[in-house]
């Protein structure tokens, strides 16, 4: 029972930090209608912040999350204004493969920077700590930290997108940009501020992540797969259906566990031998696929 | 006329000189060793031992060491060959079997060189290999332990290193060991407190194998495998692995693991509180200084095989000096991976004096006949001979393996000892684990 409980909790844990990951990706695509490509290139700067920020200055790796905001906003308006601002004037291959060519730039310029080697945090207030909930429930308290922040990164964004008039000024941009410049908001600084948004919210999750997985120039690829598959499901452009379908997709990853637990309760040698932790993105990467064919506009798809 | 006559005598003389001398010693100041290691990538910190290994037994090769007691020291190069030096021309495969194959095509054809030294990552050396196979090159390997790699015939590839059928036997020793009280410190235990056995090996060719092999020895032995899990070794976490391997409830956990996936299995074993009685890495990744600077005293109780231990000087002298030439080169003690890399090199050099030549036909002679005495070698080996028949051609038949275990030292480091074998072991095993 404490595999099924156990993975679980790990899953909806890791679920809510996928889901912040995947906020970025959703906005900028509900405000502009792209794509970005270089969404875990944005991540892996943001893993890279936390790390260096956090040995640099000598502080808790949890503290250094306003350091990898600023530098994820800044890096989101910069990518606007000096790049995609001109992608905007082609056709959508264009914005396809010019993101695609962005995420093949930072990830080379990082490993021209930081080299191919891993790193990982081997210090930190939480780091290597855990909390036993009973029931053979043990959570790292760097997960649960870095699921709770999330949670309240994920709220914070939220609350502005639909409470502010900023806000609200970028969802009439993505309803209607042109509607929207009538009526006087300057869409060009809202689509600027979506990749800002974008930009800190994923560097934020990842200055959370790197406090339990190490950090290399090609960990981005992993989370935009799954940042695009959490989008997928929870449908472009929508910003709760993110949340939703982070903690899905933060469970599909965790079903080895669940499958552990059938295999050990029916004690079962053949399910003992199937190598689930091997296919533990597969399920994934399935339910993307799944929801693309029979509803694509996802679960929660509110834009077209 | 007389004159004429002389000149025409010494033209002879020097055209007979010509004929009786091989072509490829007359020539030759220089001999060109390709070696292909992951230089940079996850296993960057073995590459970097197994680089100052091979560095430092071609410097030793190069030069005169007369108070290092190996024939490899007494003179400075390859005296059959005109005392030609050794030069390394050192590629980075990145941990990349399509890599690596180009990387041996390019050394072969553009660097001209005359054999090729690796490469660490069994299925680099698989792809290396076959690229020396098709271009009549000869290869040998010095750390790669798959033992597929010398089951398939191939006429210019030789390993010095024993191979992991051998390493996981001596697991399985060990583990019968304790149910027997063979082991120094540890009363006999009864088998079932060690019965049940989880299992969880990187996924490449290296580690699949290792995990092929500890289901068949757990079977031939006895013990029950309640979980085996392959890896990619790049995984940047490895949460789910270690939940599946807890609930399988083991006794013992077994690991075959590069060295950035090791660390991070030990912190994931360790943030989630597993507690078997027994862990025990397939070397490679749980032998490195990076594993032990890393993790600290959170090792102590973990077993790993090997094939060389700073122990291992106390034993061999040879071993000694040569261990404080590396720590002088380095500021580490040789290890397994170094400790093998400097064999490698050496048996190259051993090889190269025996051919007196660069053909690589002369080459593959020497090698096939080759002998080298346990005596010259840095670890702890019968010596180097290479079978040339049977199912494990080019396989060294005198190599063997250790198991060590870390444990507190005096000056409050974490070092290894010997457990295994029983008879050369260096302290009392702790066991159980005692936790992190």
């Amino acid at each position: 029972m404490d595999i099924l409980i156990s993975s679980i909790v790990a899953g909806v844990l890791i679920g809510m930090v996928l889901a912040l990951v995947a906020l970025g990706l959703t906005i900028i695509f509900g405000v502009m209608d792209i794509v970005n490509f270089a969404h875990g290139e944005f991540l892996m700067i943001g893993m890279y912040t936390g790390l260096l920020t956090a040995k640099a200055v000598g502080m808790d790796p949890l503290l250094t999350l306003p350091v990898a905001a600023a530098v994820g906003f800044l890096l989101g308006v910069i990518c606007y204004y000096g790049f995609v601002k001109f992608l905007l004037r082609g056709p959508m291959v264009a914005q396809l493969l010019g993101t695609f060519g962005l995420m093949l730039f930072l990830r080379n310029l990082a490993l021209l920077i930081f080299g191919s080697e891993d790193r990982a945090l081997h210090h930190g207030l939480l780091v290597d700590k855990s909390f036993d909930f009973g029931m053979g429930v043990i959570i790292p308290a760097t997960k649960l930290a870095a699921a709770g922040l999330s949670v309240i990164a994920f709220v914070a964004v939220w609350l502005m997108m639909n409470r502010t008039k900023v806000g609200k000024a970028l969802t009439a941009t993505a309803l209607n940009a042109q509607g929207a410049r009538y009526m006087g908001i300057a869409t060009e600084r809202m689509n600027a501020l979506a990749w800002g948004i974008g930009g800190g919210s994923v560097t934020v999750a990842g200055a959370l992540i790197v406090n339990f997985w190490s950090v290399n120039p090609f960990v981005g690829l992993l989370f935009t797969m799954i940042a695009f598959a959490i989008v997928a499901l929870g449908g472009f452009g929508s910003v709760p259906g993110a949340f939703f379908a982070g903690l899905v997709v933060g469970i599909l990853m965790e079903l080895p566990g669940i499958w552990d637990f059938f295999t050990y309760t029916f004690d079962s040698d053949w399910m003992a031998r199937v190598p689930m932790t091997s296919f533990k993105y597969t399920f994934v990467y399935l339910a993307y696929f799944i929801i693309m064919v029979i509803r694509p506009s996802g679960l929660f798809g509110w834009k077209h | 006329m007389r004159a004429k006559a002389k000149l025409l005598v010494f033209l002879g003389l020097v055209a007979i000189y010509g004929l009786l001398i091989p072509s490829g010693a007359m020539a030759v100041r220089e001999i060109k060793i390709g070696v292909i290691y992951p230089l940079t990538g996850g296993a960057a910190a073995a590459g970097r031992e197994l680089r100052a290994g091979a560095e430092l037994a071609a410097k030793i090769a190069n030069n005169v060491y007369p108070n290092l007691p190996m024939t490899m020291a007494q003179h400075a190069g390859i005296q059959s060959l005109g005392g030609a030096k050794i030069k390394l021309i050192f590629k980075d495969h990145e941990g990349n079997p399509t890599l690596g194959a180009d990387l041996a095509k390019k050394l072969i054809l553009d660097d001209k060189v005359d054999g090729i030294l690796g490469c660490y990552f069994s299925s680099v050396t698989k792809t290396v290999s076959a690229v020396c196979e098709q271009y009549g090159v000869p290869m040998i390997n010095g750390s790669s332990t798959s033992p597929a790699l010398t089951k398939r015939g191939f006429k210019w590839f030789w390993r010095t290193t024993p191979h992991d059928k051998w390493f996981t036997k001596d697991l399985f020793e060990l583990l019968k060991g304790l149910t027997e009280g063979k082991v120094r410190g540890v009363k006999a235990i009864p088998k079932k407190e060690i019965m049940n056995i989880a299992a969880a090996c990187e996924k490449t060719e290296w580690g699949s194998h290792v995990s092929q092999l500890i289901a068949q020895f757990a079977k031939e032995y006895g013990f029950k495998l309640r979980k085996s899990i392959l890896y990619a070794a790049k995984s940047t976490d490895l949460s789910s692995e270690v939940r599946s391997l807890k609930a399988a409830r083991p006794d013992v956990m077994l690991f075959a693991s590069y060295t950035s996936d090791a660390i991070l299995m030990v912190k994931t074993l360790k943030a989630q509180r597993a507690h078997p009685k027994i862990i025990w890495g397939q070397d490679a990744g749980f032998e490195k200084p990076e594993f032990r600077k890393t993790l600290g005293d959170n090792i102590i109780g973990i077993l790993t095989r090997t094939v060389f231990l700073p122990k291992v000087v106390e034993i061999k002298k040879l071993a000694g000096l040569v261990n404080a030439m590396y720590k002088e080169k380095t500021g580490n003690d040789l290890g397994g991976a170094s400790a093998r890399a400097f064999t490698g090199l050496q048996t190259w050099f051993h090889v190269l004096e025996k051919a007196g030549s660069t053909k690589p036909a002369d080459i593959q002679r020497a090698a096939n006949t080759i002998y080298i005495a346990g005596k010259e070698l840095v670890v702890p080996w019968k010596g180097i001979k290479f079978s040339t028949s049977g199912d494990e051609l080019g396989q060294n038949v005198l190599g063997s393996g250790l198991i060590g275990q870390y444990q507190k030292q005096k000056d409050g480091s974490v070092g290894l000892e010997i457990v295994y074998p029983f008879d050369v072991s260096s302290a009392d095993m702790i066991f159980p684990f005692p936790g992190y």
